[in-house]
């Protein structure tokens, strides 16, 4: 794929994606979801610019060759340790080695079949995918210490690497599983997890995606509540040169409650866009959703937040709060709530604003003797603060506070910028 | 240490101050009083620098340099503290943070020696205590959810930490009871010394019953009208603004707000 082909950029990917996928080594465990992925993508169109989902996010930055060669660089040695117990999967291979699992949980390398993809990059996903990580919680088992799985991708060149996890939890379980995403180079991580929630079932759930600048990301988070359980969902995103998530709930038990709270940052030139969409399916399901986003210098940063409620799906209780920083003028943030309500008998909340730093809260911290980059920052951080505080687990705050700080630090020269 | 000439300013293009004098020498305690949008805020925030406040003619010098050369933060390097009126509260910013980034500007700056966290926290503590707050305010977002008297004092505990060269405290006063009236001005007091110049901005001569200033000056349209001694809020007391206005209670007719 070379520049004089961006005019075809769909059409291309789509050619790539289903060359790559006929080429892949077979892999038996793997081959009926491999080739029912294989149909889908057949029949499914790569988005070009005027693909509504696809608005904001351009898929240019692909133009460089990415699709065309396996990502295999080696992973990084000083992976960070949020737990005893992990999985580390480098360019989406398990590295079996580093694996260390608590009882009541096992390992499997198959996947389902799944309801609810929709982009062409989650059906490539499945069609190419040559290593998979399934994950059993055994019902009525309290996993005392996180699970920990670190999802590394490297390499020089423009590259690419599908990435699959599927969590079941049984009923009556309890799991706090951290997905941390490392990618470092060109490399694009195109991956797919998906979680399934029985009866009584609890889950605490991070997504912390601290890819480098350089390297791209697109993915679907799917939650599955097949039982009356509860999903709490803490994702934490820095953008970089291409990244794009979407997150996809159905809550198909009554009784069934998830909550979700993230926060987004694009600085510099990065770019994050988030799809959420919240599927109520039955009676008497909660949904709650708070997102804050932040988006400095030329960064941009999307939020499409979908609730929708079926016909049948009464007693629901919906929120969705997306409140947005921008630093300053060169930056952009888009940010849509989208309710869509089939039946009279539920209680729906959304809201988004996107507002500019206050000048006299800047005032007052200067006064003090705080310089305006300083005290820019100082106002960024505690504008997403109130979520890392209210992160349950000690290790991934104590990782997300100098994470979050270091992304909010500003860059050479950001500040004249700003001013 | 700070001297004004014939200070002219304006609010987002609006003329406040128009042709104003003060001197402050280290040691002196001035209060400056005046009724409702005399101009008392706006010299106080014009002072600490804050945006839309510009000087417009004359000059104020701190320490020989002048103020409107500089940015906000570079005026509290150099010593120069302003107690808000109206303290501005901000979730997600602890107080802590809050003081240790402010502190470790500003001495570092005078060449003071900085200090670690274990003594930042002791002191912290200390000021505290000196201002009748409970150290739990420590942790919360700064001023988010303080009472009006918190907040006061949340302002004089900082002043004390940061130990100024000059202080403008600008209404203080406004909101307090008797006893944290008392609190307060014990706090003020206790930072008196030969090096410290301090600026009381007042509409009440209540405060000055507990800090006794060395001049007062009445502040009216946007000029320093008479100066005196103590006794001058006494007899503004008495006889009210309209004494020295001739009736008017404030001539440009804005009220003097600063939020």
């Amino acid at each position: 794929m070379s520049g004089d082909t961006a005019l075809n950029l769909p059409e291309d990917l789509k050619t790539r994606a289903l060359h790559n996928a006929r080429q892949a080594t077979p892999v038996e465990a793997l081959a009926p979801l491999r080739q029912d992925a294989l149909a889908a993508l057949e029949g499914a169109a790569f988005p070009g610019r005027k693909t509504e989902a696809w608005k904001y996010t351009s898929l240019y930055a692909l133009t460089d060759g990415h699709l065309t060669a396996r990502a295999e660089g080696a992973a990084p040695a000083d992976l960070p340790t949020l737990s005893d117990y992990r999985l580390v999967i480098v360019n989406g291979r398990l590295d079996e080695d580093r694996t260390a699992l608590p009882e009541g949980v096992s390992l499997g390398r198959a996947a389902r079949r799944l309801e609810g993809l929709t982009t062409p990059f989650a059906f490539y996903n499945g069609a190419a995918l040559d290593d998979a990580v399934t994950l059993e919680v055994a019902a009525n088992t309290d996993v005392a210490a996180p699970i920990q799985v670190l999802h590394v991708a490297a390499g020089d060149a423009p590259s690419h690497c599908n990435v699959r996890l599927e969590v079941n939890l049984g009923t009556g379980s309890r799991l706090t599983l951290i997905e941390q995403y490392l990618a470092r180079g060109p490399v694009l991580t195109n991956a797919v997890t998906a979680i399934q929630a029985a009866d009584n079932a609890h889950l605490t759930h991070y997504r912390l995606q601290a890819d480098a600048g350089d390297s791209l990301h697109i993915g679907t988070l799917l939650f599955q509540q097949t039982g009356v359980s509860r999903i709490d969902s803490y994702q934490l995103m820095a953008g970089s040169r291409l990244r794009r998530n979407d997150v996809r709930a159905f809550l198909d038990k009554s009784g069934a409650e998830l909550n979700m709270q993230g926060v987004f940052v694009a600085r510099d030139r990065s770019h994050i866009d988030n799809q959420l969409c919240v599927e109520h399916r039955v009676p008497d399901c909660t949904s709650n959703q708070v997102y804050r986003g932040l988006a400095g210098e030329k960064g941009r940063a999307v939020l499409n937040g979908r609730i929708h409620i079926h016909p049948g799906a009464k007693g629901t209780l919906a929120e969705l709060s997306n409140k947005n920083l921008l630093l300053n003028a060169g930056a952009e943030i888009d940010t849509k709530p989208e309710l869509e309500i089939y039946n009279d008998d539920v209680k729906c909340a959304h809201g988004a604003t996107v507002g500019q730093l206050d000048a006299l809260q800047q005032f007052y911290l200067q006064s003090r003797g705080i310089d305006a980059a300083e005290a820019k920052r100082m106002l960024s951080l505690g504008f997403v603060n109130e979520l890392i505080m209210g992160l349950p687990d000690q290790a991934v705050a104590d990782w997300a506070q100098p994470w979050l700080a270091a992304e909010l630090g500003g860059r050479p020269g950001a500040d004249e910028e700003a001013a | 240490m700070l001297e004004i000439r014939d200070l002219h300013a304006s609010v987002a293009g609006q003329p406040i101050l128009k042709g104003l004098n003060l001197t402050v020498k280290p040691g002196e305690v001035h209060a400056i009083m005046g009724p409702n949008g005399s101009g008392k805020s706006t010299l106080a925030n014009v002072l600490a620098g804050r945006d839309n406040y510009e000087i417009t003619g004359g000059e104020a010098l701190f320490d020989g340099k002048s103020l409107a050369d500089l940015e906000p933060e570079e005026r509290a390097q150099l010593g120069l503290f302003l107690a808000f009126q109206y303290p501005v509260e901000i979730p997600g910013v602890s107080n802590m943070e809050f003081l240790k980034a402010a502190l470790e500007a500003t001495r570092a700056a005078q060449g003071k020696e900085e200090w670690d966290s274990v003594t930042l926290l002791r002191k912290a503590r200390e000021a505290c205590k000196q201002v009748d707050l409970d150290p739990q305010f420590l942790k919360r977002g700064v001023n988010e959810g303080f009472s009006g008297g918190e907040k006061k004092r949340n302002e004089i505990m900082q002043m004390l930490l940061m130990e100024p060269k000059l202080a403008l405290l600008d209404e203080t006063d406004s909101g307090l009871d008797i006893d944290a009236l008392q609190t307060v001005a014990k706090g003020v007091n206790s930072l008196r010394g030969p090096e410290r110049g301090i600026v009381l901005v007042t509409h009440y001569q209540r405060l000055l019953d507990y800090i006794v200033p060395d001049f007062v000056h009445v502040l009216s349209g946007g000029k320093i009208i008479k100066s005196g001694g103590k006794e001058l809020a006494l007899e503004l007391e008495q006889h009210g603004y309209g004494w020295l206005t001739g009736g008017q209670n404030g001539d440009n007719g804005k009220e003097d707000q600063t939020a």
